[in-house]
């Protein structure tokens, strides 16, 4: 047990002192910052200058309305989103107004232009020329403002009063309430989505960067024979259990650095932004896919000589803690689906789709014992093949062994 | 004592070590000696405990080791490395406390160690930052910080310049004095006749020759003998303990059979001829390892 903890001492004192763990220390939260709020981030913002956009209404109804429709529309400083342009006239043929607008277009004196054409059974074309594909928020705007101007029309024509239109308009959201005994909660699929998000964020990037101090630091310890000095004063166990300690010790100060930060930028938003009511579920998950994924890193990263071979090793082990990050939507959309269910059960991939899981359905208790059970027996058993394999991996210099090698390595007794 | 009883090590389908057994005494520095490949590497891993014997087993001070075995050895391998990225003076008490030192002892003990070599000065520098001759140095620190009953050096003067080899040289000579048992595995074989008292020859994995340097000389040395006389000499083919005879104007050079002894042939000459010198030709451990090899490659 001494020299467990002198061994798990080394490995977290001199590794918390590295540029590469503080580096990392500031990089991730800086990374799942820029993954998760900066594409939301930018589509929800808003431009801030004044477009020009010209009308063709070759009906010579909508032209005004729209325009004033349009109008309503103000940028933060309350200058007007858009000026309207009436780019019809009755001497001139279509065709060279079209041609006309395009110009203007290309020399970026019109943001784009709306064309609107009748049609048959009373209906419309409406088309929105523009260099690029036009911004999502402008073609909504425009799309809305028309059929708000059309609709409106459509009823004077119809002598039909027009003060039923707010009426007919006004839009219902549906409130998402997720069912739990006893209570009732809101639910927000973004909060969900978001607090998933980053737990598994966290998962990957504490399991993949302790993963990889560790392949490296073996490496170290392989390529200059330091791990004979170090077989000669422990036996593999204590090493193994000493880095694994030292190394989660590393993870646990990173996610505790984190959380602290979390906590005092976010500061009271953070209830808002991240869903606590399966903390304590999320985090058993999390320690022992930890645990789970470490073991395997230890294991096979102990068959490695090289740097080339620890850098392709930690990649493919990356992958498979990735794998359930790609799935987080469709699993969040459909936690029911059974593929999800499948890989919830496999411990390869169920700590991340358990974390998915809970998060977004409400999962019977039989289900998360079940799970639970796996993947404690299967963490226990990861460690037993792992320390198998890493007695002879870490003695065996050259050649990569075959899978068949090592699996003869994990029989022998 | 350290006991090597019946030592067998297979891999796979190769027998690296097979059935080896010697005794090592304290205070007494025992040559393992045999070339490249040999298994001697093997066998020194085996007493550390970093590998598991097929069968056989290691006794030290008659009782089967155990755990508490590692604490005792200091193991100076023939790859040297350390942590290049850490500080000196971490390195070496890491290594202290792997073999159980308390924080503080190991504290200590680093630094009068790093004192004794003259390496304190470096004590906070990065390994890295160090030239090689002192990397080893520090090598050899964290081999003997924590004050080990058995000490194993593998090829422990490779790497060192004359005057830190002559400095090493002079510490191993102190730790035997103060009755340390010492395994000292090498292949050069002037290195083994200077300081090894004990040797155990050992190639592919089977033991060639051992015992006191001093017997297996004699046992296994062809004897060589060198006169310079006047008188005639020819009488000496005649002679029973004589192996081979080159015979000039008034020099000879005799081969003498193994068990002859050289003090006795010359008290048989003397009466006969006029000796005006008469040596002895030692055989160098070397020429016997070389002998024996190929002999025991000859026999296979």
């Amino acid at each position: 047990m001494k020299k467990i903890i002198a061994i798990a001492k080394w490995e977290y004192l001199e590794k918390v002192k590295t540029k590469t763990f503080i580096v990392s220390l500031i990089l991730t939260p800086l990374l799942i910052f820029v993954f998760s709020f900066l594409p939301t981030f930018f589509a929800s913002k808003e431009e801030n200058r004044t477009k020009v956009i010209g009308i063709l209404d070759e009906t010579q109804i909508y032209f005004k309305k729209l325009s004033s429709a349009l109008s309503t529309y103000k940028l933060p400083d309350s200058q007007p989103q858009y000026i309207v342009v009436n780019l019809f006239k009755p001497n001139l043929l279509i065709d060279t107004i079209k041609s006309r607008a395009n110009n203007d277009v290309l020399n970026n004196t019109l943001e784009g232009y709306l064309t609107i054409q009748r049609a048959e059974n009373d209906s419309q074309i409406v088309e929105y020329r523009s260099v690029s594909v036009a911004n999502f928020a402008d073609l909504k705007r425009l799309e809305t403002s028309f059929n708000e101007v059309r609709r409106r029309e459509f009823l004077i024509q119809n002598n039909i009063d027009t003060t039923l239109l707010a009426g007919i308009n006004a839009n219902v959201d549906v409130t998402q309430i997720t069912i739990e005994e006893g209570k009732e909660s809101k639910a927000d699929f973004l909060t969900k989505y978001m607090t998933t998000f980053v737990f598994l964020m966290m998962l990957l990037l504490v399991v993949v960067g302790t993963g990889g101090l560790l392949i490296r630091s073996l490496v170290e310890e392989k390529s200059n024979r330091l791990i004979e000095i170090i077989m000669s004063s422990c036996n593999p166990d204590q090493l193994l259990f000493g880095k694994v300690i030292g190394l989660s010790g590393l993870a646990l100060t990173q996610v505790f650095i984190w959380t602290l930060v979390g906590i005092a930028i976010l500061g009271n938003t953070l209830p808002t932004i991240i869903s606590f009511e399966n903390i304590i579920l999320i985090f058993f998950y999390f320690f022992f896919g930890f645990l789970f994924y470490t073991a395997m890193f230890v294991g096979f990263g102990s068959t490695v000589t090289t740097e080339q071979e620890a850098q392709s090793m930690t990649s493919y082990l990356t992958m498979l803690v990735i794998f359930p990050i790609v799935l987080a939507i469709p699993a969040l959309q459909n936690p029911d689906f059974t593929a999800i269910k499948v890989m919830s059960y496999i411990p390869l991939t169920m700590p991340g789709t358990m974390i998915l899981r809970i998060n977004s359905a409400q999962i019977p208790t039989w289900e998360i014992i079940l799970t639970m059970t796996i993947l404690i027996v299967s963490t226990y058993l990861m460690i037993w093949i792992a320390s198998k394999i890493f007695r002879i991996g870490i003695l065996s210099y050259g050649k990569r062994p075959s899978f068949k090698e090592i699996f003869s390595w994990v029989r022998q007794k | 004592m350290l006991e090597v009883i019946n030592l067998v090590k297979e891999f796979n389908n190769t027998t690296a070590v097979n059935n080896i057994s010697f005794k090592v005494e304290p205070g007494k520095i025992f040559g393992l000696l045999g070339p490249n490949g040999a298994g001697k590497t093997t066998t020194i891993r085996i007493i550390l405990d970093i590998l598991k014997p097929s069968s056989g087993e290691i006794k030290f001070s008659g009782k089967k080791i155990d755990q508490n075995f590692q604490n005792i050895t200091g193991y100076l391998p023939e790859e040297r490395g350390l942590y290049k990225k850490n500080k000196v003076f971490s390195v070496i008490c890491y290594f202290a406390e792997l073999k159980n030192i308390e924080t503080k002892k190991a504290h200590q003990l680093t630094d009068f160690w790093l004192k004794k070599l003259n390496m304190f000065e470096y004590r906070n520098r990065k390994v890295e930052e160090l030239s090689k001759g002192n990397q080893q140095k520090i090598q050899f620190i964290t081999a003997i910080v924590h004050n080990p009953n058995v000490l194993i050096l593998d090829e422990p003067f490779s790497g060192f310049d004359p005057i830190n080899q002559q400095e090493i040289k002079e510490l191993i000579l102190a730790l035997v004095n103060e009755g340390k048992t010492i395994i000292l595995s090498t292949h050069q074989m002037e290195l083994a006749e200077k300081l090894c008292s004990e040797i155990f020859l050992i190639n592919k994995g089977l033991e060639v020759i051992s015992g006191n340097l001093n017997d297996v000389k004699r046992k296994f040395g062809t004897k060589n003998i060198k006169i310079e006389y006047n008188g005639d000499a020819t009488f000496i083919n005649e002679m029973d303990e004589v192996v081979h005879l080159d015979l000039y104007q008034n020099y000879a050079e005799v081969q003498l059979k193994q068990e002859a002894y050289p003090t006795n042939f010359l008290r048989k000459i003397v009466e006969r001829i006029e000796i005006n010198n008469f040596s002895v030709l030692e055989p160098t451990l070397n020429r016997i390892f070389i002998d024996a090899v190929s002999k025991s490659k000859g026999e296979l």
